[in-house]
Parts: structure tokens; sequence; C-alpha cells
């Protein structure tokens, strides 16, 4: 039985590869004819060799759904498994549950960081709590219209962004 | 005569340990960590954390004792995006990068001390690498040197930090202090009586790793074992300091040098075979490859450890394992060519260090 007529998506050609991907949780369908396949570096039955055939498989079998993904900077559990690496400092807390044992065992079973903190820690951790608070307050004059103090509120947390308060970078220890 | 070897080389233990390194991993708050960062990104930080550590020894905090950066030395901060192949190797063959940092091609830097005994490697796999080497074994020292510059750049810059796991670092395998305290050991008679195994079998029970010359991936090359914590979580930086530098290091030490004793007292003409055939190998090839110059050079050193060699110096040996070098014998000499060229001027390099014969 044929299967129903589906144009390539980059020209009127019937596509002959049909791939469903999910990209930032969205479902995404991809038709391609033989050449944009080929353009593509997708190769064709018959083509390729059977190792590679199965390599293709395999990716099809990794666009399925990507696990969960932190929400700061969009890392996936599956990015994490491949790479054995963590994007960013929120993926500590995105993926606590799989990471804490990872990182427990790692470390012969120990569960607390006993050593060191860092010079600016204590301040760090308070300018955090001041950008949130400053934060809601934005949230809340956008609401209300009150456009002059969201201006003002920005300016202050722009201020309080890591990169630019690292403005007293210069100064001598 | 004593075939001890002298009370200088005892000093610091250079008979086995070549070199010391503590290095720490750091991440700036408020950027992704460098595999998920952009180009841009990384250039941000590249920037905010080369600001922070400034351009000479006081300010990256390596001579906090003296005041005023007159008596610090500068530091040569190297962009590695527009380095040529041959240095970036150069840095690597020096151990003052790792070869993913060789060998990558984003936005990424390292910064220098004349003396080549620190580095900071900006977007390694972490954003920040702290690094201090020292020859011999000097770990306290290194240690100190290593918490100064946590210190100063700690006092300028958001390092990530979290409650329970410590230090945040893109490999979760290195939170908590985020240190590795290493030794660069030659264990050529632990090698020769088959007893390796058990040192490496050993290290894994007290959670050490156990790499080549060249670090992570590397083999073994010509008996150089580095051996370093893998346990960064749940220690303290002065405990594990205290662990490696007062149990561990003397151990593999007192092992290795009881091993080269029962060559001398047991096996002295297996030994002095292995050692005089090494030496008039490197005083008399004229091609050599850098796996037989390792390996010479090993059995040579061992010899001149123990005494066998009087007037070979156990420096100029530990010297020449950097110089034999590829990207070394290729800096010193631009005219290499081909692969023949570069072994004529490794063996070149090795017979005029140590004497040329006939």
């Amino acid at each position: 039985m044929a299967a129903p007529f589906r144009p390539c998506d980059h020209c009127p050609k019937p596509a002959v590869v049909h791939n469903t991907a999910i990209v930032n949780g969205q479902m995404t369908e991809v038709h391609l004819c033989e050449e944009h396949a080929q353009a593509a570096g997708i190769q064709m039955p018959g083509q390729a060799p059977i190792h590679q055939l199965l390599g293709q498989l395999a990716q099809v079998g990794a666009a399925r759904p990507r696990g969960p993904s932190c929400p700061e900077c969009g890392h996936s559990f599956h990015d994490f498994k491949t790479s054995g690496l963590l994007g960013c400092a929120a993926c500590y807390e995105a993926f606590a549950s799989t990471v804490a044992p990872v990182i427990e065992r790692a470390h012969g079973g120990a569960t607390e960081h006993v050593g060191s903190a860092p010079t600016r820690a204590d301040d760090a951790r308070q300018r955090a709590a001041l950008l949130q608070k400053l934060l809601r307050e934005l949230e809340q004059a956008i609401s209300a219209e009150q456009y002059e103090h969201a201006a003002d509120l920005r300016d202050k947390i722009k201020d309080l962004r890591p990169t630019a308060a690292a403005g007293d970078k210069d100064g001598a220890p | 005569m004593s075939n001890l070897p002298g009370s200088d080389l005892l000093n610091g233990d250079r008979d086995v340990v070549m070199s010391c390194r503590v290095r720490l991993a750091r991440n700036v708050a408020g950027f992704p960590f460098v595999g998920r960062a952009t180009h841009p990104q990384r250039r941000e930080v590249l920037e905010t954390v080369r600001a922070a550590a400034g351009s000479d020894e006081a300010s990256v905090g390596l001579v906090g004792g003296r005041v005023g950066a007159d008596a610090a030395e500068r530091l040569a901060w190297i962009d590695l995006t527009s380095l040529p192949k041959r240095d970036r190797q150069l840095l690597w063959e020096r151990h003052l990068v790792s070869k993913q940092f060789a060998e990558g091609d984003s936005p990424r830097a390292v910064a220098v001390s004349p003396d080549e005994r620190f580095s900071l490697m900006v977007n390694e796999e972490d954003h920040v690498r702290i690094q201090v080497l020292r020859s011999g074994n000097a770990l306290r020292d290194a240690f100190d040197a290593a918490m100064r510059v946590d210190a100063a750049l700690g006092g300028r810059l958001d390092f990530a930090f979290h409650q329970r796991w410590g230090y945040l670092t893109a490999c979760p395998t290195n939170v908590g202090c985020g240190i590795r305290i290493g030794v660069m050991v030659h264990l050529r008679a632990l090698r020769v009586t088959n007893e390796i195994e058990k040192v490496k079998r050993a290290a894994k029970e007290l959670h050490l790793a156990v790499r080549g010359f060249h670090g992570e991936g590397s083999d073994a090359t010509g008996d150089w074992f580095q051996i370093s914590n893998q346990r960064t979580l749940g220690v303290t930086e002065a405990g594990l300091l205290e662990e490696f530098a007062g149990r561990i290091v003397p151990a593999v030490v007192a092992y290795e040098r009881e091993a080269r004793r029962v060559l001398m007292e047991r096996q002295r003409t297996l030994l002095e075979d292995r050692v005089f055939r090494g030496i008039s190998l490197l005083r008399s090839a004229r091609l050599l490859g850098l796996d037989e110059a390792m390996k010479q050079l090993s059995s040579v050193r061992l010899g001149a450890c123990v005494g066998l060699l009087p007037g070979v110096s156990v420096d100029t040996l530990t010297r020449l394992t950097i110089q034999l070098q590829s990207a070394h014998l290729r800096a010193a000499d631009p005219a290499i060519e081909t692969e023949e060229d570069e072994k004529a001027a490794r063996a070149r390099t090795a017979r005029t260090a140590l004497g040329e014969w006939p």
C-alpha cells in the first residue's frame, strides 16, 4: 500500500524521509525528498552500510523526549547522561534526584561539603535574595503599569547581576 | 662508595617525586558552565576572570606577603584561540594546560607566571582552573599558593557555590572543594619488580587516581605516574593535604626506594644491564622515537638515583623528559619538517645533554 503523498519541506517533490523530533518540548516533523535528505546528510537505504543504518535507527530513538531539562540553561537529562557534565549551577537542583546519588557514589558516600566557602558566599547569598525580591517587585510594577518605578527597579536589578557586580574587580586585594 | 642518592636528591624526595601539583576548579556564578555557554558568554567569562585576576603575581594573590606590584612578576596572558598549534602543544607538554584545553577551538586563555609554577586556565571544563606546580615534593608550598590565589580571586568574583555540594563544577565528580592534589612519581623499580599493580590497587582502595605522564587518558609513559585524589566532597582541603603529604606520598616514596634497594642487592646485574644499555643508547643513537627515549630515560634515571651513574645529573634527566617532547624539539629547531628530522633532533638533544659517544 502506497504511503499518502507528502511533499518535501523544501520543494514540491515527494518526501521519502519522515522524521519526528521533539525540540525544546515542541514536536517537530521533518519530511524530505531524496535530494534534500542527502543534502542534510541522511543517506538512503541501499546506499549506506548496515552499521550506519543501525546508527541512524539509534538516532531516531534518541530524537524521542530527552528527559527533563534545566529551566535555567536548557541542558537536558540526556545531555548530562551522554557527556557526564552539567550545564549550569541550577542543573544541580533541576536533576537533584539523579545527580545526588551520582555525587555520593563518586565521593565514597559523602553527602555534603565540609571544606571552605568562597570569600563572597554570604555576600552573594544576600544579593541573590535581594535580586529575587526586586524581580517580584518589577513584575508587580509592570502589571500595575507603574513604568517609571519599573525602570528604576530594572536599573537596580542590572547592578545586582553578577556580570555587572564585578565592577570592583580591578581593585587590588 | 655509597650507592645511596646524594642528600640534595632526597631533599624534596626528588629521587622519586618529579613534581607536584595543586589544582582548583571554580565557576563564575551567573554564567552557564563552559560546555553550555555560547561563545559570547565564554568571551564574557574570559574578560571577567581576566579583569579579576589582573596581570601580575600580586594581583592574582601569589605574592600576598609583599606590598605593591613592583616586587611581583607579570603574568603572561596567552590567548589560545590565536595561538599556533605547535605552541599550544608546547604548553601542554610543559603541563601548563590540559590536552583538551590545548586542542579546543572556543574562546579561552591561560595566564602563566614567568617561572611557570602557576597557571590559570579560563574556560577549560570549568570557567577557572587554578594550577600551582612545584618540582619535587613541595605539596604544602603548592597548596598554600593555590589557597592564596583562590582567596584573591574569590574576593573579586562570585564563585558558584551550593550549601550542600560546595563549589559547583561542570562535572559532579569535582564538587565540594574542587581540589586535586597530585604528585608525578617515577616508579621504575616497582615496574621492574612487578609490583606496580599492587600500588594501583592500593591507590584505588584509597580513592586515588593513577594516571600517566600527561594525566587523564594518557598511558604511563616510561614509568611516570600521576597520583591524585578523587574524592573532593566530605573532606576538607587541609585534611586532603595532610593525607597526601603526610601519608600517601611518603608511603609511595618508601615503597619505590625499597624496590630500588632490593634490585641493587638481589638483581644488580639485571639492573646494571638496563641502566647501561639505556645510557649507551641515549649517548649514541642517531634517530630516537619519543617512546624509546622516554623508556630509556626512565632506566637511566633509576640508575642515576641509585648511584650507578656518577656524573649523570638527575635534574638533567628530568629536564630531558620535557625537552625531548615533539613540540619542544620543533620549537628549538624550526628547520624540523619530517618525522625523521624530529627523531634526529631528539637523538642530538639527548647526546648533547648526556655526553656524546663515540
